[in-house]
């Protein structure tokens, strides 16, 4: 593998600095099915995710994260007649959340009803901004 | 030569390896919530493939005294020389020690079986019932 260093982007009107690529880029990202029979379908920077209930699930870094202050951001998918699910960090009493770390996280999906229940959603997608180790 | 940094490798490999969808799962209980029902690890098919090519992922010690390093301070794992080509076995092995809690593979003295490795078609598809999975003891 080849290095090329360099400060500046530069595509010959505008310039910028390659940290607003390296800052700005997701540093890690998975979409899964979780129902069924759970499956990642595609990701990068995840080693694995846990099934940890009905609608709650934990993905893991392959490569951590340099503190837990990074930004999650997701959707998901519980079928295409429904479109009123979301994700929130979470954990399996529903009673709160659980503190992200610096290796990985916890989220629940929720269905969107007079109490946001959590729901097994068929498609899931993460995408994580933030500082790696 | 130098190795560079885990991120950089592990996008490199998604570029040349074909993705492997484990024929495993790992099925475990926290001991420390046991009224939760019990969970399933799912290995990520990039991960897999790189822990099958070799010259990618790290010590697996470099995870465990990373765990002890506070947060913001230098970590080792992304910069550790890699490790060789793993069985599929031995990949779900180093996954366990990686991504779950040393209270369930390592310190619990419990009777309980809490923790399986299965094939993936022992889990069941209809998850009606979700929130009351046990493991057969």
């Amino acid at each position: 593998m080849s290095t090329l260093e360099v400060s500046n982007l530069n595509d010959g009107t505008t310039t910028v600095a390659t940290t607003y690529i390296t800052n700005g880029s997701a540093k890690a990202w998975v979409n899964f099915n979780g129902t069924g029979t759970v499956a990642i379908r595609e990701s990068h920077n995840t080693s694995s995710i846990t099934d940890d209930g009905a609608g709650v699930y934990s993905p893991v870094f392959a490569s951590n994260l340099a503190n837990a202050d990074y930004a999650i951001s997701g959707t998901a998918m519980f079928s295409t007649s429904v479109n009123a699910h979301f994700v929130s960090h979470g954990n399996n009493s529903g009673a709160g959340g659980t503190l992200p770390t610096s290796s990985g996280f916890k989220i629940r999906t929720l269905y969107v009803t007079t109490s946001a229940n959590a729901q097994d959603c068929t498609i899931v997608g993460l995408s994580i901004n933030g500082d790696l180790a | 030569m130098t190795h560079g940094h885990l991120w950089d490798r592990l996008a490199e490999a998604k570029t040349r390896l074909k993705p492997v969808q484990s024929k495993y799962r790992v099925l475990f209980e926290d001991p420390a919530t046991p009224d939760e029902p019990a969970k399933v690890l799912v290995p990520d098919p990039n991960w897999m493939a790189c822990a099958l090519e070799g010259g990618i992922l790290p010590p697996i010690e470099t995870y465990q005294r990373d765990r002890d390093v506070p947060d913001g301070e230098p970590k080792e794992h992304p910069y550790a020389e890699p490790i060789g080509a793993m069985t599929e076995e031995e990949a779900i092995e180093y996954l366990v020690q990686k991504d779950i809690d040393p209270s369930v593979w390592r310190d619990y003295k419990g009777n309980r079986t809490i923790m399986k490795i299965v094939p993936v078609e022992l889990i069941p598809s209809d998850r009606s019932f979700r929130n009351a999975w046990r493991i057969m003891q």
